[in-house]
């Protein structure tokens, strides 16, 4: 029993924010272009392109940071490509997204190979992965200093977003017309709202968010590319959105539920000998418990309206039978 | 005084249904007043208003808005002139607030963030100097649908509109709400605004409006101030005195009740009546007209005698038996047709060949298929017997039918629900959008039809069509029944002043008073 | 053939066939980016995908046959669902619990020759076609989005698969962590010694044939048809769609579980850690470009496995061009098939500059 304890660390919560880093920030690019009205499934390509050039511009810049912003710049040139196929050929976005999905897979790795002598997996010790920001007052704090103070950059910057994307959405006119574009499409058009800029827009910003992330993973934990560094955490990060329902807070702890469960997972095993994948199945699980809340909901609503209709049909008779015998 | 509104020669024409939508129209209206347009369907009111909203470009003609010419090509032209439209089907954010809904696109802002509080007081004097009573704080969704066309309404006066467009406005309202509208509109013209109110409902028209322009088949038959006329001098005016085609036919030689409806309710999705305490019955070898405008709960009515749609209330009984439980297979099995109003996305699959649009109400008796395959021969057979008897021309069997005409599409409903004899034909709008030769055939089989002993309910907007084909006419209003008349004893004025929401009271009272004239 | 159904032919493989060529032609020009010689990367390509040199040991075709087997089931898979109107890509996950189901029954039960197989297949489809029922079910009772159901059962299968391989099922004491052997009563036996290419590609030609004859000559395939065409109709019609829709999902679902069974006792005969690499999505990838046809699928399957394997083992060994450009080659196709609305414009404007010039032709004629 103590064993099971020993698992809750301050490390546990360190690594957790750590692993759901990617997460979050790809699903708050997938959560915003919901609420756009456009599924956004590339999240994973466009992860694995900020990687990769993340990376790449980082050793060829010898700045890791400008290296992270040449990624980004990379992830929105994608969303925005998508965003160009999607509304000007009709594609659909599914196919569109399964397609990105492949190439930028297969591509990465091709061009690494390529570049780099063949390698399966390519480093260089010029690289300097993203330095730890202690922050001045807080590290000293006892024990919130060891879970707020020590992250890199990306970190701080992928909460301060979700505070951004909140107040965007919900406090500026901005953020409104994106989500009266998502919610009546046709609404926000008679009002003149632009709507396929703004679907463009959203893409867009997903690309650079989703490839932030995936900056995170190949010069901000290690600075390391390898194929798939991504391993899935693109449709992680859209799961982490259904969950969060779109919202950006929500979304944020629904992507901090994933990256626990996945710390939790590894330190579990190491102390004890339930399995770790267990463990990461619960987050998958209860998403689509969401979704089946979610359409239930919908339903009762339906089921209620039609009940009311009978009863007062019902009321109509008795008043009536009542109105003949008297 | 000059008008506040005067359209002058509006003519536009749709290529692709081949109609003249607008003839030359003449529309003019004083400020200040309530001013309805009033129409049968495809009597070209909607048109006229879309293009004076800039949806749609007229092909020729003219607009001044107090007195000068403008251009109006887009709905932004319009509102910048003044003009506003509520549509019959709102354009709302269900979540967003009242205040949101009404202020989006023109949100008041503080540095750049939205100004909640300044949005909900402008909302709440917008609504206070219009009389409306609403709360700017209130989810759009959890409003009934009178407050929220208030919103719609609100959404146009916060835009500045010196001229309010009503579409159809009562359509979805309560007997009650109506009430409140009108006092809404009254309130509305007290403050120097215009309003124009689209409706084929006379009945609430008169209530609350002060001029009448009636439009018929594209051309605008003539303006009256209410105080002048009446429901049925307006009904006159609607449907008219054109007797185009008269299909040739025996009396009919009507046989025993095939089905019957009791006291039928069906609601729609957000609760309220569709059809409502509908009862009747039809007859072997007779067939029974549902007129009325369209949206009056005929296409729920169809569906539910289909078995589409579920009954809330009532019940249904063929040939003596309760069939209110029963799905669409067992109806068509029993012996039920249903030709409907959409023969492209319902009627047909286009995506597919003849054959299987042929086969799909019986490709599940033992002559078509065996132990789970289908039995090519017999479809085979049955498709070619139907492109005989039909002639059908252009479509082969195995053959795609995407590119075959409406009328030769009908063909091949007609040929699919008349084979097997049925006992009891829907037929929804059969006619609708198909050429005269066309429109002929279809009119003879049903005929046919029904002087084989086959009951048929026949349900059309089209006045003439009921009345040259139906033997009895059942007129139907706000999802009830306001009235039956006997084909061979009555004519059009009378239908028409029950279509408009007038009651058998004022069709005696205008069957007396016709009499009367000719007994002079 | 009639020549209007030689024209119907056209019409539906032309766009597919434009998409593939185009691909190719992205392919030169990463050769040549690459300082490859560009025409010999080409033949090298298709003899290392199709050649067969010795039918016994050394015949790239029948490995690229072999390859595309999984694909070909998973691509039915699609099909199945795709054309019922269920929009599932819940491939993956059916193939795994299908591929679990058959590593374990291949050791845990034993049965004798012949029988053993037949049982696992059965199973491993019956476990595909729950897997899938979940999804379907969901969609017709309650309206849950089938396509974001099944991307959250993918990963929970995902999942389950690397749990039940590392520790329920797991054999041996290393690093990469793989379950037993299965009996040698339980392997799909193969045409030649050393080659992976055996009975399982029979079982996946009778299932292509199987799937024609089930969608376009039973009652069940032509209501899975007519609801996924158009559901309004089915509906007016009287076609109980729900219930055609759910048979779709689970006759879907077995075919993905019939893919994990024959690639655990066909070729793997166990399973391992990672062993889901994508054959769902390839699957679903030939479903696309072979326009939902199960002709189309088994063409496009034997394409891709045969593109994968060129780059591996001719453009990678032979020419030093990475073999991931056989996947990017891929990828792009089903890009260039999705985005067809490119072609469609570029063909119709073909089309009005000829008959345009035409009509010049015509008036200067008789002007």
């Amino acid at each position: 029993m103590g064993d099971f304890f020993q698992v809750f660390t301050f490390q546990l919560l360190n690594s957790g924010i750590r692993l759901a880093t990617p997460i979050l920030l790809a699903a708050l690019g997938g959560a915003l272009c919901n609420k756009a009205g456009v599924l956004d499934l590339a999240l994973e390509a466009k992860m694995l392109l900020g990687a990769f050039v993340g990376i790449l511009a980082a050793y060829l810049l010898h700045n890791t940071y400008l290296g992270v912003l040449v990624g980004m710049l990379a992830g929105g040139l994608l969303g925005l490509f998508f965003a160009f196929l999607y509304h000007k050929y009709e594609v659909d976005l599914v196919i569109l997204a399964i397609a990105f999905n492949l190439i930028i897979l297969e591509l990465t790795v091709f061009l690494m190979r390529v570049l780099f002598n063949n390698v399966g997996s390519w480093t260089d010790p010029s690289i300097q992965i993203l330095p730890d920001i202690q922050i001045p007052l807080i590290k000293d704090i006892p024990v919130l200093g060891d879970i707020l103070s020590g992250y890199n950059a990306i970190v701080y910057a992928s909460w301060l977003i979700v505070v951004i994307m909140y107040v965007v959405l919900y406090k500026t006119p901005f953020g409104r017309h994106i989500r009266a574009v998502g919610e009546n499409k046709e609404a926000a058009e008679t009002v003149g709202i632009n709507a396929r800029m703004i679907q463009t827009m959203a893409l867009t910003i997903a690309g650079m968010l989703a490839a932030m992330g995936g900056a995170f993973l190949s010069v901000g934990h290690l600075t390391l590319f390898t194929r798939n560094m991504s391993d899935g955490r693109g449709w992680t990060a859209i799961a982490a959105a259904l969950f969060g329902l779109n919202h950006p807070v929500w979304t944020g702890l629904a992507s901090l539920f994933f990256g626990f469960t996945a710390a939790f997972s590894v330190r579990i095993q190491n102390v004890t000998n339930l399995d770790p994948n267990l463990v990461n199945m619960i987050p998958n699980i209860a998403t689509l418990l969401v979704l089946v809340i979610i359409a239930l909901r919908t339903k009762i609503w339906e089921r209620m309206a039609r009940s009311r209709f009978r009863s007062k049909l019902r009321e109509e008779d008795r008043a009536k039978d009542i109105a003949k015998s008297v | 005084m000059v008008p506040i509104l005067e359209m002058k020669g509006i003519s536009r024409y749709f290529s692709s249904t081949d109609v003249l939508a607008n003839d030359r129209v003449d529309f003019s209206v004083e400020k200040g007043v309530v001013h309805a347009l009033v129409g049968e369907n495809g009597a070209g009111k909607t048109t006229l208003m879309n293009i004076l909203y800039g949806l749609i470009k007229p092909d020729s003609g003219e607009i001044f808005i107090e007195g000068k010419k403008v251009r109006i090509g887009h709905p932004n032209d319009a509102i910048k002139v003044g003009i506003g439209m509520v549509h019959q089907h709102f354009e709302l954010v269900p979540s967003f607030t009242v205040a949101e809904n009404i202020k989006l696109g023109i949100e008041p802002t503080r540095a750049g963030f939205l100004n909640t509080r300044a949005e909900n007081e402008d909302v709440a004097q917008l609504a206070q100097k219009f009389g409306l009573k609403i709360d700017p704080q209130v989810r759009v969704r959890d409003l009934p649908v009178g407050m929220q066309q208030r919103v719609e309404i609100l959404k146009v006066l916060q835009r500045q509109a010196k001229i309010v467009i009503l579409d159809e406005p009562t359509a979805v309202l309560t007997p009650q709400e109506v009430g409140e509208l009108s006092t809404v509109v009254r309130g509305l013209t007290k403050l120097g605004l215009t309003v124009i109110f689209i409706t084929h409902k006379l009945i609430e028209v008169l209530d609350v409006c002060d001029r009448v322009s009636v439009m018929r088949a594209g051309r605008m038959v003539g303006t009256k101030a209410v105080a002048e006329t009446d429901i049925p001098d307006l009904a006159k005016m609607m449907v008219g005195r054109e007797v185009l085609l008269r299909v040739k036919k025996e009396p009919a030689k009507m046989g025993g009740v095939v089905f019957e409806s009791k006291d039928a309710s069906v609601a729609d999705i957000s609760g309220l009546a569709a059809i409502s305490h509908v009862s009747f019955d039809v007859h072997a070898g007779e067939i029974l007209g549902i007129a009325g405008v369209s949206g009056n709960g005929q296409t729920e009515l169809v569906e539910a005698l289909a078995g589409m749609k579920p009954l809330d209330g009532g019940k249904f009984f063929f040939k003596d038996k309760d069939i209110t439980a029963t799905n669409v297979r067992a109806r068509r099995d029993l012996g039920i047709a249903h030709i409907p109003e959409d023969r492209m996305t319902v009627g047909l699959n286009l995506q597919t060949t003849l054959d299987e649009n042929l086969i799909v109400s019986r490709y599940n008796q033992p002559e078509y298929s065996r132990m789970g395959f289908l039995i090519e021969k017999t479809i085979r057979n049955f498709v070619e017997t139907v492109i005989k008897s039909f002639s059908i021309s252009a479509a082969r069997p195995g053959e795609g039918i995407s590119k075959l005409s409406g009328g030769n599409l009908q063909k091949i409903v007609l040929g699919r629900e008349l084979a097997g004899s049925p006992s009891l034909i829907l037929a929804n709008q059969p006619t609708r959008g198909l050429d005269v030769g066309s429109i002929e055939f279809v009119h003879k089989t049903l005929v046919e039809a029904r002087d084989r002993g086959c009951a048929i309910v026949l349900v059309s907007v089209e006045l003439e069509e009921i009345m040259s084909l139906a033997d009895r006419i059942l007129i139907f209003y706000r999802g009830m029944i306001q009235g039956e008349l006997i084909t061979s004893q009555t004519n059009e004025h009378e239908v028409g002043i029950l279509m408009a929401g007038g009651t058998m009271e004022e069709v005696r009272k205008q069957k007396a008073a016709a009499e009367s004239e000719v007994n002079r | 053939m009639t020549p209007r159904a030689l024209r119907k032919l056209l019409d539906a493989i032309l766009i597919p066939l434009l998409a593939v060529l185009s691909g190719l032609v992205l392919m030169g020009v990463l050769v040549v980016v690459t300082g490859k010689p560009l025409w010999e990367s080409y033949q090298i390509l298709f003899t290392s995908a199709f050649g067969c040199k010795n039918a016994a040991t050394s015949c790239s075709l029948f490995t690229t046959l072999e390859r595309a087997t999984p694909l070909i089931f998973t691509g039915l898979s699609a099909v199945v669902a795709f054309r019922s109107g269920m929009f599932s890509i819940g491939q993956e996950g059916q193939y795994l619990m299908g591929a679990v189901m058959a590593a374990y029954l291949g050791y845990a039960i034993h049965l004798p020759y012949v029988i053993h197989p037949i049982v696992i297949i059965l199973a491993s489809m019956a476990a595909g076609a729950v897997y899938s029922w979940i999804p379907g079910i969901l969609k017709v009772k309650l309206g849950v989005n089938e396509l974001l159901a099944t991307i959250m059962l993918n990963a929970i299968a995902t999942t389950f698969t690397e749990y039940m391989v590392q520790y329920p099922m797991r054999a041996d004491r290393g690093t990469t962590a793989h379950s037993p052997i299965i009996d040698a009563t339980a392997f799909l036996p193969s045409f030649f010694q050393g080659s992976r290419w055996g009975v399982g590609f029979i079982i996946a030609v009778l299932a292509v044939i199987v799937v024609i004859v089930y969608l376009w000559r039973t009652k069940s395939g032509y209501e899975q048809r007519m609801a996924g065409q158009s559901l309004k109709f089915a509906f007016y019609g009287g076609i109980p769609s729900d219930q055609a829709a759910i048979r779709a999902m689970v006759i879907s679902g077995a075919l993905a579980g019939l893919a994990g069974a024959v690639e655990v006792l066909g070729v793997q005969h166990r399973i391992m850690t990672g062993f889901s690499t994508g054959l769902g999505f390839d699957g679903l990838t030939a479903a696309i470009l072979g326009q939902t046809h199960p002709i189309g699928v088994f063409i496009v399957a034997i394409l891709f496995a045969g593109l994968r394997l060129g780059a591996q083992i001719g453009l990678q060994i032979q020419v030093h061009i990475p073999q991931e450009v056989g996947g990017t080659i891929i990828g792009f196709i089903i890009l260039f098939v999705a985005a067809r609305k490119f072609y469609e414009n570029s063909i119709a404007s073909v089309r009005k500059l000829l008959t345009r010039n035409k009509d010049i032709k015509a008036k200067g004629e008789g002007g």
